[in-house]
């Protein structure tokens, strides 16, 4: 007798990876391609080799060179100081959430989450005339004579204000609902072996939310190496360059005033890749290994 | 189950593709870059046309991106506009890698589309080799804007006299402002180096080349540098468009786009005139140029090149609603008319001289140049950085991205 094949995953699955195909799998290949080109968008890739590569990463006369160390050194330090603010705030929210004596827990939740619904463009509209030493509330309220986003390291605190203001709401719902899960009675036994709260949270509640923690971890850490909106609305990478990040200068050479430049800019997009997934791998691995 | 895939894709691949191309032989696609109010202001005159019940009707289509969607449909030869508006920058660059079609026909269908009737700048900006490109729909520039009740608290009502606001007249107000006020400040800042080149008698290339690191552009930047070095400029980092709108700045550098966003906001009681100057002989202020351009298209019939040149002639004869989006209209018709003259910017057009003040740049590393200019101006005119050895960056800067882009190939 024929087996009757079951088409329903299919129907749901099969759109997600045609779109997938679509809009990122072909695109991505297309982009690595790209890389080993010379290519302005307008005429037909001219095959180059490792050139592009061989600029960035060791001519050290060249504007691509260190445009891109530039770049990435600031987003390192980007990802270095927002990825545990963007894990850390949002744990120590969710945990103090779940607490018994706090009240209108879905009413702070809403207020926290939302302004990561609020596009970075209006966000640093607000945020900048906050700072605005003439006409914000820096200035005014609190007698500040700085000028945020021109002087360092102010202008990086600014950047991680609206990252986190804007941030902690999504990593926060997901601690929450891990942290709901966790039976009470791990809770209450701990408690009557005279465990205190901090004693409770890292013997029970961390490795409970082991997974989680992984996922946002990766994910937040990858997010952060793309980040582009903030400093590209606050500071406009400066200043002296201080802010410019690698995405910024990658969507410059593929888009940016002057004609496309589109083969180096994708030399350095698949750099920033392999950046990424390095280090997703590295943190994967690592906390896997101690969680285990 | 694979045709049923098959269709949705092709069902989806057709709307985007028609959505966008211009393929439909009764309807003008028109792609333009207004994301801003200028977009609505366009919107309303493709209306007006459609309204006169043309033979071909225009599609507007505001196109965020639309130099990289260019590049895509060019590239693929599939959904390219009959219509486009492109900046006059992008000229030299388009005409050489052959991605314009000239305008013989359209010029031939409608005969007023023809050098005199436009602003002289705005057209010659089409010409390449004595073949016309483009047919211009305005100029927008780099202005200044001033507070004229600052002007007449500071006793500084003279300095327009002339119509040219030097840096020393700003100069002699030091010492003279309350706390929180300022001469100028550093909106747009990367034009106004590029009108200064202009006044001190330079440019921006020698020969093709690219001339950044010159005498010139150092004495563009260290002029400026002396209004910021005497505490007239806003501070660094502060939004200096805002600080004139609150009623804190003397002189605003901005486009000539401006005027609407400055004439909501009430009580800030401003005129507009040259970008100020180091020199009281010459005032420049650096422009470009919308253009109506028709991207190469082997599939855009003569009758549509006659429909394009129709939509043309209209908007030649009735673009007075463009000039409400504060642009110079390049239309002879339109900005000699007395309806035009109640705008702001007519003031740009009201003689020779300040025509000839709005300076286009047609280099064709332009984009390049002024990029550089962009990233290194704030820092420079505020000595933040070393002069000579940043000039020799933004040298560097230019001279690489050409050898990367088309001019390396």
């Amino acid at each position: 007798m024929k087996k009757k094949i079951n088409w329903a995953p299919a129907f749901f699955v099969g759109p997600h990876i045609i779109l997938f195909a679509i809009f990122i799998l072909l695109p991505t290949i297309y982009g690595i391609y790209a890389s080993f080109t010379k290519w302005n968008l307008m005429n037909e890739p001219v095959w180059v080799g490792l050139d592009n590569y061989k600029t960035i990463l060791f001519n050290q006369d060249s504007t691509f060179h260190t445009q891109f160390f530039n770049g990435m050194k600031n987003t390192f330090i980007f990802v270095g100081i927002s990825v545990p603010l963007l894990i850390i705030i949002p744990l120590m929210i969710a945990v103090a959430l779940e607490h018994k004596q706090v009240k209108m827990k879905n009413l702070i939740q809403s207020i926290i989450y939302i302004p990561g619904l609020i596009s970075i463009s209006a966000a640093a509209l607000i945020w900048l005339l906050i700072f605005n030493k003439q006409l914000g509330i820096t200035g005014n309220l609190f007698g500040s004579d700085v000028a945020w986003p021109a002087t360092q390291p102010y202008a990086w605190i600014i950047i991680f204000v609206i990252t986190v203001w804007g941030g902690v709401g999504g990593n926060m719902i997901i601690y929450r609902a891990s942290i709901s899960g966790v039976s009470q009675d791990l809770y209450e036994s701990a408690e009557l072996d005279g465990a205190g709260p901090v004693r409770r949270f890292a013997s029970i509640t961390l490795p409970s939310i082991r997974f989680p923690l992984i996922y946002t971890f990766v994910m937040t850490t990858g997010g952060a190496f793309n980040v582009f909106g903030q400093p590209l609305m606050m500071t406009d990478g400066g200043p002296r360059q201080s802010t410019h990040v690698l995405m910024m200068y990658i969507r410059q050479l593929a888009f940016g005033n002057g004609e496309s430049i589109a083969g180096m800019a994708s030399a350095m997009a698949v750099l920033l890749g392999l950046v990424i997934l390095v280090i997703s791998a590295l943190q994967y691995y690592v906390m896997n290994r101690n969680a285990a | 189950m694979r045709g049923l895939t098959s269709l949705l894709l092709a069902v989806v691949l057709i709307t985007v593709l028609s959505g966008c191309g211009g393929n439909d032989k009764n309807t003008i696609v028109f792609w333009t870059p207004l994301t801003g109010d200028d977009g609505a202001y366009m919107d309303q005159l493709v209306k007006d046309y459609n309204a006169t019940n043309p033979e071909i009707k225009v599609k507007h289509v505001i196109t965020s991106d639309m130099y990289t969607k260019n590049s895509t449909v060019l590239n693929s030869g599939k959904g390219v506009p009959d219509l486009s508006i492109i900046h006059a920058d992008r000229v030299p660059g388009y005409v050489k890698q052959g991605a314009l079609e000239d305008m013989t026909n359209v010029m031939a269908a409608e005969p007023e589309l023809k050098q005199e009737n436009y602003l002289p700048q705005a057209w010659s900006t089409g010409t390449i080799d004595g073949t016309q490109y483009t047919v211009p729909l305005d100029i927008h520039s780099v202005v200044m804007y001033y507070n004229k009740d600052l002007l007449k608290k500071y006793d500084a009502e003279s300095f327009l006299d002339d119509d040219v606001v030097t840096i020393d007249e700003m100069l002699s107000l030091q010492g003279k402002l309350d706390d929180g006020d300022f001469v100028v400040n550093d909106a747009l800042l990367g034009w106004v180096i590029l009108s200064q080149i202009q006044n001190l008698g330079g440019d921006i290339q020698e020969d093709g080349k690219p001339a950044v690191n010159t005498p010139v552009m150092k004495k563009a930047f260290e002029e400026v540098k002396r209004i910021a070095d005497a505490g007239l400029m806003t501070p660094y980092g502060e939004d200096g468009y805002l600080m004139f709108q609150s009623g804190n700045v003397l002189f605003s550098t901005d486009g000539t786009w401006s005027s609407t966003a400055h004439a909501g906001v009430e009580g800030l009681n401003f005129g507009v005139t040259n970008v100020y100057s180091p020199t009281k002989d010459k005032f420049t202020n650096r422009s470009s140029s919308h253009l109506f351009a028709m991207l190469k298209n082997d599939e855009r019939t003569d009758e549509k090149e006659a429909g394009i040149a129709k939509f043309l002639e209209f908007i030649r004869e009735n673009s007075l609603e463009w000039a409400k989006a504060g642009q110079n209209v390049a239309s002879k018709q339109v900005n000699e008319s007395p309806e035009y003259q109640e705008y702001m910017q007519s003031f740009f057009t009201s003689n020779e001289k300040e025509i000839e003040s709005l300076y286009i740049y047609t280099y064709e590393y332009y984009a390049y140049v002024a990029e550089a200019v962009d990233t290194y101006a704030l820092e420079l005119a505020r000595g933040n950085v070393d002069i000579d050895e940043t000039l020799k960056t933004m040298q560097k800067f230019v001279e690489d991205k050409i050898a990367e882009g088309t001019g390396g190939q």
